[in-house]
């Protein structure tokens, strides 16, 4: 019996296998539809990547949808990663607490969710009146359609997926680990640095991967908060389809930022190796 | 019976059973049958529901369904498929030339609709794949706090003049909104009735001058709608309709007629519409003046059928872009010149759209 055959009959083959024939029907078939539509219309083409080399245009677009992905993760890891550290540290009952403060925001429409930020940060938005009527500042502060409204509103929905695979890993650390560097004299930041971050390492790899992958597929957001330095990927998309019904164009489109996440995604599992980034194999 | 004959009769019925619920079961009338219609959804809807389907239902016997939004990207994906579950749609004449381009429509029949309501109706919304059901126009929609009435920019110059009309601007992108060359040619002087042809480059010219005072370009009039009754835009180019409406509700906002650019929303039949003699009663009924006029003081968009401006007080009729006094200061978008294919295959609908895209990205 070859290998594979009797990895089907394995049990491991048996516990896998509902889930591939979900994915293959679902996810696979249709994705290589669209990439078939990229290259057919309707017989075999290149046409649509050579237009798609020839304009600069959608290349600034990739780079703005890049920009935007990696600051976004940049700030949620920053913002999240102390807070993961306060939920691994903390009681049990502050823990709680913070889980389900994290949570609420799940709880409303990302589409709502956007739309308060243009109340929030608007120039007669409570933000500018509270900045104006301190005398911070003379004139309101441009917080909406640029970068600051879009990085606002996609760190707020996408926090929780960075905190979260973070506390997965960090709850897991055997806290035992720190407090044998401090006996042995190292100084806390030492003990932070030395002991606990390294550890942590796998949550930060998972949850930045996460966040980046989310944001490189927004759409509603930066259309609502940002301005034309904002334009992504994303949204020139979803004018070749819903505006101009070019569906082949915009499955080329779809393909090109398919192939740069398989990219990013395969140089980090090449240089940190894909166990480490997702955290698996810890705690055997 | 045997006993796996058993077993699969308990199984249909547990099935039947399980999958009852989600299944609308309608109780048993005189029901010829359901005709699919597509609108946009909102108040519009609940009129059409008020007003017309009852009339059409008693008259034919079909129940009407109603689905919402009209996308076009759906109905060609449907047609592709095979799987058409629409019967008739409303959309825009952009949307239009879209499916007409890609054969998704069936051209309509206009012997079923009464001689008398096309009599009515402006030539321009009676084309051979869309009949026009709702006017709206393209207009200076102001907030009123910002640009107090009587001292608002009453025409496109003016709101290209951020110097004595100082305050953010806000222009469509995106949404399927083709650029606004027209307001940039009428702001750059090329008087109404010499503004087709476009002058395309010079439009552009203009555009770069107006790109620099933009707060926002929204994304869909809602947002248009919200920026300019916060105050976060001063002036805009929007559905002045939906001014009105957010007008009615309290929002600072008001509409500046002159100088508009009407457009409609047309009755089409999806292509492979199961019963076409049906769908066209379904339009000829909704085209009836007085139901239009009864829409028309619900949701204050232009009824297609000037027949209903006598069944509507002068002062609903005030506030409706189609007006006799307001109507006479706008004019006609030209379909026609955006859907002509150019050289290369591409209309200007979609060479300037994506054009439009270009020069924004690009900025």
């Amino acid at each position: 019996m070859g290998r594979a055959a009797r990895f089907w009959r394995s049990r491991e083959g048996a516990l896998v296998l509902p889930a591939l024939a979900f994915y293959v029907l679902v996810y696979l078939y249709p994705l290589s539809r669209i990439v078939g539509w990229s290259f057919f219309d309707p017989d075999f083409t290149l046409k649509f990547y050579r237009e798609l080399l020839a304009e600069p245009a959608y290349f600034k677009a990739l780079r703005n949808t890049l920009e935007i992905s990696v600051l976004v993760t940049l700030i949620s890891l920053m913002l999240g990663y102390p807070l993961a550290y306060l939920m691994t540290t903390t009681s049990a009952r502050a823990r709680r607490v913070l889980t389900v403060l994290i949570l609420v925001p799940f709880w409303t429409s990302i589409l709502v969710r956007t739309f308060a930020w243009l109340v929030i940060l608007g120039n007669n938005g409570l933000v500018n009146r509270a900045l104006l009527d301190l005398g911070l500042v003379e004139f309101p502060q441009k917080l909406l359609f640029n970068m600051v409204g879009v990085q606002v509103g996609m760190v707020h929905v996408l926090l929780p997926f960075m905190v979260f695979p973070l506390y997965g890993v960090m709850s897991r650390i055997d806290l035992n680990v720190v407090r044998v560097a401090r006996s042995l004299g190292a100084v806390p930041r030492k003990a932070f640095l030395y002991v606990f971050l390294p550890l942590s390492l796998p949550g930060v790899g998972a949850g930045c991967i996460l966040v980046f992958l989310l944001a490189i597929g927004f759409y509603v957001t930066p259309a609502l908060l940002g301005g034309p330095g904002q334009i992504t990927l994303a949204t020139m998309i979803d004018m070749m389809i819903n505006t101009f019904l070019n569906f082949g164009f915009a499955a080329t489109l779809g393909v090109l930022l398919l192939a740069v996440v398989g990219g990013i995604f395969g140089l980090f599992s090449g240089l940190m190796g894909l166990n480490r980034i997702l955290g698996a194999g810890e705690g055997r | 019976m045997k006993r796996r004959e058993i077993l699969k009769r308990a199984g249909i019925v547990a099935a039947a059973a399980v999958a009852g619920p989600f299944f609308h079961v309608r109780p048993a009338r005189a029901d010829k049958g359901d005709l699919v219609v597509v609108s946009w959804g909102g108040d519009y809807d609940q009129a059409l529901r008020d007003f017309v389907f009852p009339a059409f239902e008693k008259a034919t016997g079909y129940t009407v369904k109603l689905d919402a939004p009209p996308e076009t990207a759906k109905v060609k994906a449907m047609v592709q498929s095979g799987n058409v579950s629409w019967d008739v749609i409303m959309t825009d004449t952009p949307a239009v030339q879209a499916l007409v381009k890609d054969s998704l429509l069936e051209p309509l029949d206009y012997a079923v609709i009464d001689k008398a309501k096309l009599g009515r109706i402006p030539r321009e919304l009676q084309q051979q794949y869309a009949l026009g059901q709702r006017i709206y126009s393209f207009n200076i929609v102001y907030n009123t706090n910002s640009m107090p009435k009587a001292k608002h920019p009453r025409n496109w110059a003016e709101v290209w003049d951020a110097k004595n009309f100082p305050g953010g601007r806000t222009f469509n992108f995106q949404g399927g909104i083709a650029p606004q060359l027209e307001a940039a040619l009428l702001a750059d002087g090329v008087p109404v009735d010499k503004l087709y042809p476009l002058d395309v480059e010079r439009a552009w010219r203009m555009m770069d001058k107006l790109k620099p005072i933009v707060a926002k370009w929204y994304t869909s009039h809602a947002q248009a709608i919200q920026l300019l009754s916060a105050g976060e835009a001063s002036v805009g180019n929007t559905i002045g309709p939906r001014g009105i409406t957010a007008k009615k509700a309290g929002a600072p906002v008001d509409v500046e007629y002159n100088q508009g650019k009407l457009a409609s929303d047309n009755w089409c039949l999806v292509k492979g519409v199961r019963n076409k003699k049906v769908a066209m009663e379904f339009i000829n009924t909704a085209l009836d003046p007085k139901m239009q006029a009864s829409i028309a003081q619900k949701v204050p968009y232009g009824p297609s059928n000037t027949g209903a401006f006598e069944f509507l007080s002068a002062q609903d009729a005030a506030d409706l872009t189609t007006s006799p006094e307001n109507i006479k200061q706008q004019f006609w978008w030209n379909t026609d010149w955006w859907s002509a294919p150019g050289p290369d295959g591409k209309s200007p609908r979609e060479a300037q759209g994506e054009r439009f895209a270009k020069w924004m990205i690009n900025s």
